[in-house]
């Protein structure tokens, strides 16, 4: 008889995109830890100048360095607000979880911005 | 002021999709939202179907979607909400009986797999000593404010995207009785909130606790009941 729910979301609350933010760059971060070991693994079982030629190729690539800036970003992301997590965890910051997620924001911005500082000049 | 109202509608018994009603009513001094509902049943359509009761915040049962989330209607002033364009739904994860109206069963059937009374120890002789300053006491304190409107449950993408998950307000409920010293159902409630669909679903989101017109921070009931359920396990759980 019942055939309907609502299934809106609330969509305007911090907790909400931490959290969706934490979930999708979790799961790319599998996706590429696989596509790491695999490509690695492959390579170096067929001797080390296929691995130095594979390595070469990726290290030559604008696009390849790239993307490793946006697993960097990825990777930060997910491990400042896995610190806010594992607050929550130990039972701190239940009042002041939107202030603990913009305080590691900013440090995560400054550390991104240090990096891009370091990197981009080898890239370009 | 003029107020553009959209309001879902939708009767399993006739219609096969939803639609929104569009209604201007006219705005008067601290108008809340369900006198903006009340008026549309009053002057534009008898039909339309909600619930609610004490019209203070108090019974619980006229939490909707609101301009994007679920709130008690009648707590709502239509001013707070800095917009004269209203769109209200019925609250998520529930099943609709009628326009605004959901069934709350869903939710009440698992607030009573918790077993949500006190069931009291027996062979206490001298009465249980609660000091009033005690951390935990004022956790439980806060938490009992509970009115069971719903809002925690219709806020949580956890709820909507497992049917069984038990909820904010169960698991809070749940965890003001374990945390109570003259309760004999401790463990009994343990092993129920320690399966995977109980505490274990909570991904830590807070949308519960922004939505809870009681101020309620069911998060933090949850990570408390994780920790007795953890040492639960490690047999280090007294109580
Ligand atoms: C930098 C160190 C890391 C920290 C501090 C961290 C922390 C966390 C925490 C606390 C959670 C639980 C989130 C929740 O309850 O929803 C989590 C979830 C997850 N993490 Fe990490 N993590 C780290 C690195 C990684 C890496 C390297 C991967 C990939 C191989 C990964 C993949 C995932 C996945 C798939 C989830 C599940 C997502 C979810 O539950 O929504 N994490 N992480
Ligand atoms: S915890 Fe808050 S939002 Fe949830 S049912 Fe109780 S009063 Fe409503
Ligand atoms: S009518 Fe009772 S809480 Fe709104």
């Amino acid at each position: 008889m019942y055939t309907f729910k609502n299934r809106s979301q609330v969509w305007d609350t911090v907790g909400m995109w931490a959290w969706l933010f934490h979930r999708v760059t979790g799961l790319a971060l599998v996706f590429y830890i696989i596509l790491h070991i695999v490509l690695m693994g492959t390579s170096l079982l067929r001797g080390p100048e296929t691995f130095n030629s594979v390595l070469g190729f990726l290290m030559g690539s604008t696009l390849f360095l790239i993307l490793d800036l946006l697993l960097a970003a990825a990777v930060l992301y997910h491990g400042l607000n896995g610190i806010r997590i594992l607050l929550f965890d130990i039972g701190i910051g239940f009042n002041r979880q939107k202030e603990i997620f913009w305080v590691l924001m900013a440090a995560g911005l400054v550390i991104y911005l240090f990096l891009l500082w370091r990197v981009l000049p080898e890239i370009f | 002021m003029t107020l553009n109202v959209k309001v879902f509608r939708f009767n399993p018994e006739t219609d096969k999709v939803p639609r929104f009603d569009t209604f201007k009513i006219e705005e008067f001094p601290n108008m809340a939202v369900l006198d903006v509902v009340m008026n549309i049943q009053n002057y534009h359509d008898p039909t339309l179907a909600y619930r609610c009761s004490c019209r203070i915040g108090m019974c619980g049962s006229c939490a909707m979607y609101i301009n994007g989330r679920p709130r008690l209607a009648c707590r709502t002033q239509v001013s707070s909400l800095g917009t004269k364009d209203i769109t209200i739904m019925p609250l998520p994860n529930l099943p609709i009986i009628r326009d605004l109206a959901v069934d709350m069963e869903p939710f009440f059937e698992k607030y009573k797999k918790i077993k949500p009374y006190l069931i009291p120890k027996q062979d206490l002789k001298e009465p249980v000593i609660c000091k009033p300053d005690s951390g935990e006491r004022e956790l439980i304190d806060y938490m009992l404010e509970c009115i069971t409107c719903g809002a925690c449950y219709g806020a949580c993408t956890m709820v909507a995207t497992d049917p069984h998950y038990l909820g904010p307000a169960a698991l809070t409920r749940a965890y003001c009785l374990i945390a109570d010293k003259r309760d004999a159902a401790t463990r009994e409630r343990l092993v129920i909130v320690e399966q995977s669909e109980g505490v274990w679903r909570c991904h830590t989101q807070f949308n519960c606790a922004e939505v809870c017109p009681k101020k309620i921070v069911p998060t933090q009931a949850i990570q408390q009941l994780k920790k007795r359920c953890v040492f639960k396990r490690l047999g280090l759980f007294r109580g």
